[in-house]
């Protein structure tokens, strides 16, 4: 677990650091979105994690007002509650309430084209599914690293905002917002249900800021 | 970059300040230096993100 680190210096890695001066201050910003997304939707938070949710404040906007939901919600959140939430939202017994994954929103089956056709755009933009992970890449959290990925250049050179116009348009805006919806109007969602918040408001922004470029 | 580019870029960049994209940065220490750390060993140009229980599940629900 890395140092805790609240100050300005806090919003980069060492790594992206160096590429901090050819991505403005607010691509950073949606990158720690992403990230953040990505985060929860994999595993359940830890008590570190929990804790820093609960010092965030947000302002008057959607996404303000999920933060500053989330924020509240954290505080009298354990991660063993955030931990049976998400096994409850997304594994289950036999399934889980949600099925986080691109093809399912869209075709209603897991593994159809949706997922091919994010195979081949990883393909071309050089990102490849780690050798040991079997899970398929449409998954949601995988989905939002890959954005995050691709704003701050994970994966070689960051995508121009016109790729990654395209990767979210084909990848992420059509099911995204839908799956975060339901996220948030689950059954079992209580902590997650602000994450749900978060995503459904972020995917709006996002779409109206692709929408200028 | 043409300076009509610059404009719509200037444009954005304002959108998404206004849009309230900075609260969610306290967080940004811990998720970005978290996500660098489960992915072991990363490789470059490749995704780092791991295994995880969901991978069970898709395969139940995928019946392989």
């Amino acid at each position: 677990m890395p140092a805790r680190n609240n100050g300005s210096g806090g919003l980069m890695t060492m790594g992206e650091a160096k590429l901090a001066l050819s991505i403005s201050e607010e691509d950073l910003l949606r990158a720690n979105v992403y990230r953040l997304l990505a985060h929860v939707l994999r595993a359940g938070p830890s008590r570190a994690e929990l804790d820093t949710f609960a010092c965030m404040t947000g302002d008057d906007t959607p996404i303000g007002k999920a933060v500053t939901a989330l924020a509240r919600v954290a505080a009298g959140t354990t991660p063993e509650d955030a931990s049976r939430e998400f096994h409850d939202l997304f594994i289950g017994v036999g399934r889980g309430e949600l099925v986080p994954y691109g093809s399912y929103y869209l075709t209603g089956f897991l593994n159809e084209k949706p997922l091919a056709r994010l195979r081949t755009d990883m393909a071309r933009l050089g990102i490849a599914r780690r050798d040991e992970v079997s899970e398929p890449e449409d998954n949601i959290a995988a989905l939002c690293e890959m954005m995050a990925g691709l704003i701050v250049g994970d994966f070689g050179n960051s995508a121009d905002l016109a790729e990654q116009k395209r990767f979210f348009s084909a990848h992420v805006g059509s099911w995204a917002k839908v799956f975060f919806t339901d996220l948030e109007g689950a059954r079992s969602s209580v902590f997650y249900a602000c994450i749900g918040q978060l995503g459904a408001a972020f995917m709006d922004v996002e779409g109206q800021a692709f929408e200028m470029v | 970059m043409a300076k009509g580019n610059e404009r719509v870029a200037a444009g954005r960049r304002d959108f998404l300040k206004l849009a309230g994209v900075s609260a969610v940065t306290g967080t940004a220490a811990i998720a970005a230096g978290s996500a660098t750390a489960e992915a072991a060993a990363p490789v470059e140009g490749a995704a780092g993100y791991r295994e995880t229980d969901h991978v069970k599940t898709y395969y139940k629900l995928a019946r392989f």
